[in-house]
């Protein structure tokens, strides 16, 4: 009960149409019958970073402007992260009556989530940038690398989130272990904070964070106006490859065994 | 000319007592030698085999739990096959169960192109038939209204119409639907008829075993799984009814 590689890409694409739909579902049921409606997408993690940066400025006595820049940086690829990961979780689980039904190629649910968010991200994106240059800041042409930043995140992500869906259908607790796993891997990446700033045990231990070279990712271009280091952009490029490639072959070899267990 | 050939099926399912085993209870599992499983396994068809050539209509009788709809389901590529072979030539259309993909949120309309693309249809084609199929679901006034503000019989309809609205080379029926009101019931048979007409294959699932009788010219009686008998509908229905398995 395997699932032969060599189908699978033309399997998904030739059933693109559904990916489109279940994507525009997700983007569309969020915010229906509010006044702003899609905006709510925008304003909800902007108001959420604004507050953020706000407290933490005075906290850490720090300048507003730079910070905000700051942390907007690194909350964007961590919230697509988060986001994905934790819904991952919950794509054939909530979909069981659909899996049941009718056959699809199983990976259309956790790659509509993952583009679902991807464009959450960009528009985020957007308006994150939109804000630099309202309150003055100066970008570089170093921001012409954040779409490959985007780029090898989402395989990052969809490497772990192919993973997430299929555990979940096997251990249903998981939908809740990782959000508690997710709320505490926030805290040992450096989203706050500088992570040289960081010694000892910690240090080291944030070191080994998967998630790190990713904000640095979206860090070095648009804080310091300067591409990411290459042994920074090498270990993202490490860790996509290496998530893609475990998810795929856990995906491949369950997939068929999932509606038998929903 | 489609084709549907089944060789030595078998679908086994997993049937868990009390609750699907933890995280902990696996780990627990795997230093555990000989380890009281938690589930047995039951099979749901076990070792059939037929084929269906085109012209056929095939009518799959049998109790409560035979297997028939697990059978279908498996043609339709729902459930994957344990063991055996199934070769399909020709587009399968699954109408198994009406209006699932409708999302109760969405407008009419927009599950049109939400269950449509599911079904299986290209965003052109849904294009061409959405005016066919709001009028055939006489839903012209709330098409653009949320599916969870329709009454059973509107929901019925529009998804029967979407699902009718094309005809497949090979028509998978699990028992004969139709919601509604009585001119739209006949209405929809009629359309129902048409669609079986016109396809290359028509296997059905039925516990009315009248209707068997008059829309299949062939019969399969699955009992536990396995195949009882194949043959001419009046012989293996008369065979069931009297529970004669062995002729």
């Amino acid at each position: 009960m395997k699932t032969q590689v060599s189908t699978f890409l033309p399997e998904l694409y030739s059933r693109r149409n559904v990916l489109r739909q279940l994507v525009s579902q997700q983007l569309i049921l969020r915010y229906r019958r509010t006044a702003l409606g899609y905006l709510w997408t925008l304003i909800n993690p902007l108001l959420m970073m604004s507050v953020m940066a706000w407290v933490f400025s005075t906290l850490f006595k720090a300048d507003l402007k730079t910070f905000a820049v700051f942390l907007f940086a690194g909350m964007i690829p961590w919230n697509f992260f988060s986001s994905v990961v934790s819904q991952s979780g919950t794509a054939f689980v909530h979909n069981e009556g659909l899996i049941k039904k009718v056959y699809l190629p199983k990976a259309i649910f956790p790659l509509s989530i993952a583009f679902a968010f991807l464009i959450d991200s960009l528009l985020s994106f957007v308006a994150l940038f939109a804000i630099i240059l309202a309150i003055g800041g100066t970008l570089s042409w170093a921001v012409l690398f954040i779409p490959a930043a985007f780029l090898l995140l989402f395989f990052f992500a969809l490497g772990v989130g192919l993973i997430m869906s299929i555990a979940t259908v096997f251990f249903r607790d998981l939908q809740y272990v990782i959000l508690i796993a997710l709320q505490g891997l926030f805290f040992f990446t450096p989203i706050l904070y500088q992570r040289d700033t960081l010694g000892g045990n910690i240090g080291r231990l944030v070191g080994l964070n998967p998630v790190v070279p990713y904000i640095e990712l979206f860090r070095a271009p648009l804080t310091q106006g300067t591409l990411p280091g290459t042994s920074v952009i090498v270990q993202a490029v490490a860790i996509s490859f290496t998530a893609m490639a475990i998810g795929l072959f856990i995906f491949l070899r369950q997939e068929k065994k999932i509606v038998f267990r929903l | 000319m489609s084709s549907i050939r089944v060789e030595n099926l078998s679908i086994k399912f997993r049937v868990y007592h009390d609750r699907s085993p933890s995280f902990k209870d696996s780990l627990a599992n795997l230093f555990k030698r000989n380890a009281r499983e938690a589930y047995s396994d039951f099979w749901a068809v076990k070792d059939v085999s037929f084929e269906i050539n085109a012209g056929d209509r095939v009518g799959i009788i049998g109790h409560n739990g035979a297997g028939k709809s697990t059978l279908l389901k498996t043609l339709c590529r729902v459930y994957e096959l344990f063991d055996g072979k199934i070769s399909v030539d020709g587009r399968i259309a699954p109408l198994l169960e009406i209006g699932a993909g409708f999302h109760p949120e969405f407008t009419g309309r927009e599950n049109i192109y939400l269950n449509g693309s599911i079904l299986g249809y290209s965003k052109q084609q849904l294009k061409e038939i959405e005016p066919e199929v709001i009028a055939f679901a006489e839903l012209e006034e709330f098409i653009d209204t949320q599916v969870k503000y329709y009454s059973t019989g509107m929901y019925m309809r529009l998804a029967f119409s979407l699902a009718t609205a094309m005809h497949p080379d090979i028509l998978v029926l699990d028992e004969i639907f139709a919601g509604g009101d009585a001119a739209f019931m006949a209405k929809a048979t009629a359309r129902m008829h048409d669609m079986i007409d016109k396809a290359n294959i028509m296997i059905m699932v039925s516990h009315d075993h009248l209707l068997v009788k008059s829309l299949c010219n062939r019969v399969i009686w699955l009992d536990h799984g396995k195949l009882v008998a194949d043959g001419a509908p009046d012989e293996i229905v008369e065979r069931y009814l009297a529970g004669r398995k062995n002729g």
